[in-house]
């Protein structure tokens, strides 16, 4: 491992700067303060109970603890100090012991007190960087760092919580040395973060006189793609430390959601258009049903306990939908697609290229009219909260759309990718030029089968299926995990068979039914061979260029 | 035979130890059962000899199932991916390319141990890949899984 360089470039001026750090860091002091509010949330709830008028059938035994409870103001005050003290209390012992630092190959997290914890993300395992601010941490500038590697359940890392500066700051660090160290990985040279950071201090440096040993050997350096080589030097990674953080990289704005589309999206749905009738299904049910109006009302009154949770499901429902699409943008760096939305909590994730599994594209009915479709992906990595990191484009036009699919995957393999793609949304049988389903399949399929269909260009597999909710999935060959033919004995009987792609975790899973059998057999030959080409030339330098970050295609 | 042909390798079909491995979890299950109604049968009313006779005959049938299904179990190792398939009614094919799989597993119960068989689990990075070949001779796993992880690591491609 090389050692920090004593020959590299002495800090020019001074600057409060953030680094990763090397050495084993606590997280910022304040951060037991921010968590543990959830309480406060528990003591609402039993004054909700308390203050709750008999007649709405609340839980009796729930009614008397909230009650006694409440027979002493002073007591509930007491007891909710003490509560929040405790949570404190703890989240600073929390505090105490949850610590990281950046290794040679990896982001480390080690916390716990009963349960130790040691968690490492290696560098050139990084999935997804994510800035995440909830209200709180919002109000108060703070912010949490999420790292999201391959692998297995909790296998990321959650920073809780850092300044919000000091956490892009570190995302974009992270996401540089990534880079790197996968450049270091692919050119054979030293991977470890040292020897990129060194490495990149030269590249970045090459007028100043600075004897760093090394870079001779590899003739093929001035050559080499660095990331970093579009921005100016200054600002990038790996200068001399002191002297620079490492600024994000500069950004261009793809498309964004307007409010307005995106509240409209949401009246166009389901969960709200039955809302909206319900009041006319109840009245349909009194007119056919001989039932007193008078009896609904007690029933609803008695049951308010049940009919209030369910109600609360339904705002939850709007309520993601709009703080998930919430300011809604995309854009694209030289450190990957980032994405930026959210109301109360918000979210700027960033996703280095290349790393999107799968796409879909799907178009309920209601939004047929307008021609919107909403486009989600699959990422290695994230695993809980996959409604909120997966959306790739809440709701937008069909541009905008073919942007998002430009975006993950600019070069789709087709001469005329807008075209194919528009086809592919909604085109039925063998327009486009999709294998279209045999019409055998429609004994078990009568409505879709039409609309189904595959096909493969030089780059994706392009999967279309949906009768009233549209469908299509879009998998980069050498995204493939594996694949699979699956055919039960009706199939069989129909002489079809169903195709599936493998993808990572994700909402994701690219499937194409009823395929001819011939059909079927011949794509899942064909999908091996084109896995495999594929695993052989991507490059994120690749994605770079074509989405004209790079003017070149070093 | 097969539905399925791909082109240059030929099926290894898993061992025929898995059908008596198979067979015997499948009689503890029935038979314990089966003979308690034959048992309650022959003390009380006759009409619980259906309940044994119903057991009987699953049970023959499952036996004829297990047969099937362990005969046209089998995979193939090709170049670049292993290919497994499995299944008679529902059948499956499953293609994984060496350059996916996260990790090879190689796992063996007591009763598939006195048969001198281990099952070989295939993971990737995607919770779909069902890629598991039950019944290969202990030796033929050890070295099937020093085969796959080798070739995995030579091919290994980022995610």
């Amino acid at each position: 491992m090389t050692q920090p360089d004593p020959a590299r470039p002495q800090p020019a001026r001074p600057a409060p700067v953030y680094r990763a750090p090397r050495e084993w860091t606590r997280l910022h002091p304040v951060s037991p303060l921010l968590g543990g509010w959830a309480v406060f949330g528990v003591v609402g709830s039993i004054a909700l109970y308390n203050v709750a008028p008999d007649w709405v059938g609340a839980d009796e035994e729930l009614v008397q603890a909230a009650h006694w409870l409440w027979r002493s103001l002073l007591w509930v005050i007491l007891g909710a100090v003490l509560i929040v003290g405790l949570a404190i209390g703890i989240g600073y012992l929390q505090w105490r012991v949850d610590e990281y630092r950046l290794s040679d190959e990896a982001i480390e997290q080690r916390k716990g007190i009963l349960f130790k914890q040691h968690k490492q993300a290696r560098l050139d395992r990084v999935q997804a960087v994510d800035v995440v601010q909830p209200l709180l941490a919002r109000i108060f500038g703070f912010a949490v760092l999420k790292v999201e590697v391959a692998g297995g359940e909790n296998s990321g890392i959650a920073l809780e919580y850092l300044r919000l500066g000091d956490a892009e700051a570190m995302r974009n660090e992270l996401l540089a040395l990534a880079a790197g160290v996968k450049r270091a990985k692919a050119e054979g040279r030293d991977a470890s973060v040292n020897a990129v950071l060194s490495d990149d201090a030269v590249a970045k440096f090459p007028a100043q006189p600075t004897p760093v040993g090394g870079e001779g050997e590899n003739p093929a350096y001035a050559s080499a793609a660095s990331l970093r080589d579009v921005t100016d030097g200054l600002r990038s990674l790996g200068g001399p430390a002191g002297l620079t953080e490492t600024a994000a990289a500069p950004e261009r704005e793809v498309y964004k959601v307007p409010i307005g589309r995106l509240l409209q999206s949401i009246v166009l749905s389901w969960p709200f258009l039955w809302i909206c009738t319900l009041p006319l299904w109840v009245g349909l049910a009194v007119w056919i049903f001989p039932i007193e109006f008078n009896e609904i009302v007690a029933v609803a009154g008695a049951s308010l306990f049940t009919v209030v949770p369910a109600a609360l499901g339904l705002l939850g429902y709007f309520w993601s939908q709009l703080s998930g699409g919430f300011g809604f943008t995309a854009a694209i760096s030289e450190d990957g697609i980032r994405l930026r939305h959210g109301l109360t909590e918000t979210r700027r994730q960033t996703v280095p290229p290349g790393r999107v599994q799968a796409v879909q594209f799907q178009q309920s009915l209601l939004w047929r009219k307008k021609d919107w479709w909403r486009v989600t992906i699959n990422v290695a990595g994230y695993q809980d909260d996959q409604a909120a990191v997966s959306t790739l484009l809440p709701v937008g036009t069909r541009q905008d759309a073919l942007t998002a699919l430009w975006l993950v995957l600019p070069d789709l393999g087709d001469p005329d990718p807008a075209g194919t793609v528009s086809l592919a949304l909604s085109g039925t049988g063998d327009e486009g030029g999709f294998t279209p389903v045999t019409r055998r399949a429609r004994l078990f399929d009568p409505w879709q089968w039409r609309h189904r269909g595959v096909r493969a260009t030089d780059r994706a597999l392009m999967i279309r299926r949906g009768w009233l909710v549209r469908d299509m999935f879009v998998v980069p060959h050498e995204r493939t995990q594996s694949l699979g033919l699956t055919q039960g004995p009706l199939q069989r009987w129909r002489g079809v068979a169903t195709f599936t792609v493998h993808s990572t975790n994700g909402p994701v899973s690219p499937v194409a039914q009823h395929l001819d059998m011939a059909d079927a057999v011949a794509l899942l030959d064909a999908q091996a061979l084109r896995a495999a080409e594929g695993r052989r030339r991507q490059t994120p330098e690749q994605w770079m260029t074509a989405v004209g970050i790079r003017e070149d295609g070093a | 035979m097969s539905w399925y042909e791909p082109g240059g390798a030929a099926w290894t079909y898993v061992s025929r130890k898995l059908i008596p491995a198979r067979l015997i979890v499948l009689w503890i299950c029935l038979g314990l059962p089966l003979i308690a109604a034959v048992v309650v049968g022959a003390l009380t009313t006759a009409w619980v000899w259906i309940a044994a006779a119903v057991f009987l005959v699953g049970g023959a049938w499952g036996s004829w199932i297990v047969y099937r299904q362990v005969t046209a179990h089998a995979w193939i190792e090709r170049e670049d991916d292993l290919i497994v398939k499995k299944g008679r009614l529902w059948r499956s094919v499953t293609v994984v390319p060496y350059g996916r799989m996260q990790y090879v597993e190689v796992e063996a119960g007591p009763l598939s141990r006195a048969f001198g068989i281990a099952k070989v689990q295939l993971h990737t990075a995607s919770p779909g890949t069902d890629a598991s070949i039950s019944g290969v001779p202990e030796s033929e796993a050890a070295r099937l899984r020093d085969r796959l992880s080798s070739r995995g690591e030579a091919q290994l491609a980022g995610l």
